[in-house]
């Protein structure tokens, strides 16, 4: 177990001096910036539409990081066989995914902690500006959705673990991370849908998709969970058994990824 | 220290999933203190045996073991220090921050990561790049970055792919020293090579590999009484894997 530490830190350190880091927190300052301008041009909304943006430039510029530079910090070690550095020390396939994982955990929570100082101190300087329209608002809820995002970004990573597992190439883990973060944000509103009585859909929904809906709900990660960016914009309460259940529901989902992750690759071999 | 018994390997090779024989029964016995030579030509199953014995790949068939313990075991890897063939390393790490890691997963004290990484950086002369990103350096560098981090935590046994491979005339008299130091260290090298002059010069015994089979053996006095060098012998078994005469 000793080794899970220093692989997770070579992971982290090589995922934070990537250049692709630079580039996305340059791209979140320049959202950061075009919400000042946005949200005054609604003055009456500026607190929602400014916290509302802020959170969803945080979780974008997350997304980001998890698909162009935790999968490309996955596909490099096998493509350029790095993880050759990793293996040839006493350290089992099983360690090094935990070990990778774990740095991939570390550089999405400071990547995304750094994100929001910066969110909070654009958000700050337009409450300061213009408190009269700051009146439902709470930086608790706030630091709720960005922590459910950072969990939300630390699931999907997890999954794209998963598929570096089991598929060949780092474009196939990047497709198939973006089809589950487009099927996990939206899965579950198809369902309800699907699942509303056929009068008040105004058409039949064969079996066949109905169970195939179904059947994705459960295999997918339900992400939308995660997102509570309106209840945060509008300072709405949200259930402390919501936050803890989501929070169970993803960490279980990350240790069973995980755990797939690493029953897969103690079979890989490394040519 | 090392020992292989009876280890094939088959690859499946494209979408027919075409067998290729890359090891066939190989057995092999290395004693402690010995500086072990592998020769062959290019595909001849020398970097597979050296990725059976880091578990990088799996053998179809037989056994490997670093002293005594079975390779597939995380740690009968905790005393082996391994160069690969072309190493390369996280573009962003410097040399330091490789040695670092590399002390780290052995176990090392901060103080003993310190003291050693001193110590290699000077020796592999890396001295003015250790706090460079890798990726900034030269193949040669690299390779002798590799080599440190082979060497970080003292290893009694020593595996090293193609160790020459990419060095200009500096470097490789400097892993030839390396070499000589090491076996003067009591310390059980094997390392593979094509280049017949390395195995001669530093291998107390070599084996031939062609084609996945070992074909010869033996100590270099013996490989070499009654021929005129390695290069002799090697071409003639050579010729007779391929089912012709030595020219």
């Amino acid at each position: 177990m000793t080794s899970l530490w220093p692989i997770a830190f070579i992971t982290f350190k090589e995922g934070i001096r990537n250049r692709a880091i630079y580039g996305i927190t340059l791209f979140a300052l320049l959202l950061f910036g075009a919400t000042a301008l946005v949200a005054t041009m609604v003055p009456r909304e500026v607190g929602k539409v400014s916290v509302d943006m802020a959170l969803s430039t945080i979780s974008f510029s997350g997304l980001l990081i998890v698909l162009f530079v935790g999968i490309n910090l996955m596909a490099k070690d096998l493509d350029k066989r790095t993880i050759y550095t990793v293996l040839a020390r006493s350290v089992s396939r099983p360690q090094y995914i935990v070990g990778k994982f774990l740095g991939m955990v570390l550089l999405i929570t400071v990547t995304t902690l750094s994100l929001s100082v910066m969110a909070m101190a654009a958000t700050f300087i337009l409450k300061m500006t213009h408190a009269e329209f700051f009146t439902r608002f709470s930086w608790s809820m706030i630091a709720l959705s960005v922590f459910l995002t950072t969990l939300m970004l630390i699931l999907l990573s997890a999954v794209s673990f998963l598929f570096a597992s089991f598929t060949s190439t780092s474009f196939i883990t990047l497709v198939l991370t973006i089809i589950t973060y487009i099927i996990g944000q939206s899965i579950s509103g198809v369902k309800a849908l699907i699942e509303s009585p056929p009068q008040a859909l105004g058409f039949t929904v064969s079996p066949v998709t109905m169970k195939l809906v179904q059947a994705a709900y459960y295999l997918f990660p339900n992400l939308s969970l995660f997102n509570i960016k309106l209840q945060a914009a509008h300072d709405l309460p949200v259930a402390t058994s919501y936050v803890v259940w989501t929070v169970l529901y993803g960490v279980v989902y990350i240790c069973l990824a995980i755990t797939l992750a690493a029953l897969i690759f103690r079979k890989k071999e490394f040519p | 220290m090392i020992t292989i018994k009876g280890i094939s390997k088959v690859f499946k090779e494209g979408i027919t999933g075409k067998r290729i024989m890359a090891l066939e029964g190989l057995d092999l016995d290395i004693p402690k203190g010995e500086v072990f030579g592998f020769l062959g030509p290019n595909g001849a199953g020398k970097s597979t045996t050296i990725k059976i014995l880091m578990n990088l790949i799996f053998p179809d068939t037989g056994t490997a073991t670093i002293a005594g313990k079975d390779v597939q075991i995380p740690e009968a890897r905790k005393r082996v220090g391994y160069l690969p063939e072309n190493p390369y390393f996280y573009d962003y790490l410097t040399a330091d921050e490789l040695l670092w890691f590399g002390g780290k997963t052995a176990g090392l004290t901060p103080s003993t990561i310190r003291e050693r990484s001193d110590f290699l950086v000077q020796k592999v002369d890396l001295d003015n790049a250790r706090r460079r990103p890798l990726r900034t350096y030269s193949k040669g560098m690299l390779q002798r970055a590799g080599l440190a981090l082979a060497l970080i935590h003292d290893p009694d046994v020593i595996i090293l792919d193609e160790p020459m491979s990419g060095l200009d005339p500096v470097g490789r008299k400097m892993v030839g020293d390396l070499l000589v130091e090491l076996k003067q260290q009591g310390k059980t090298v094997f390392f593979s090579s094509h280049i017949l002059n390395d195995i001669e010069r530093f291998s107390d015994r070599a084996g031939i590999i062609i084609k996945g089979k070992l074909r010869l053996v033996d100590s270099l006095t013996n490989i070499l009484k009654g021929n005129k060098n390695l290069e002799d012998v090697f071409l003639r078994e050579v010729a007779s894997a391929e089912g012709g005469v030595a020219a």
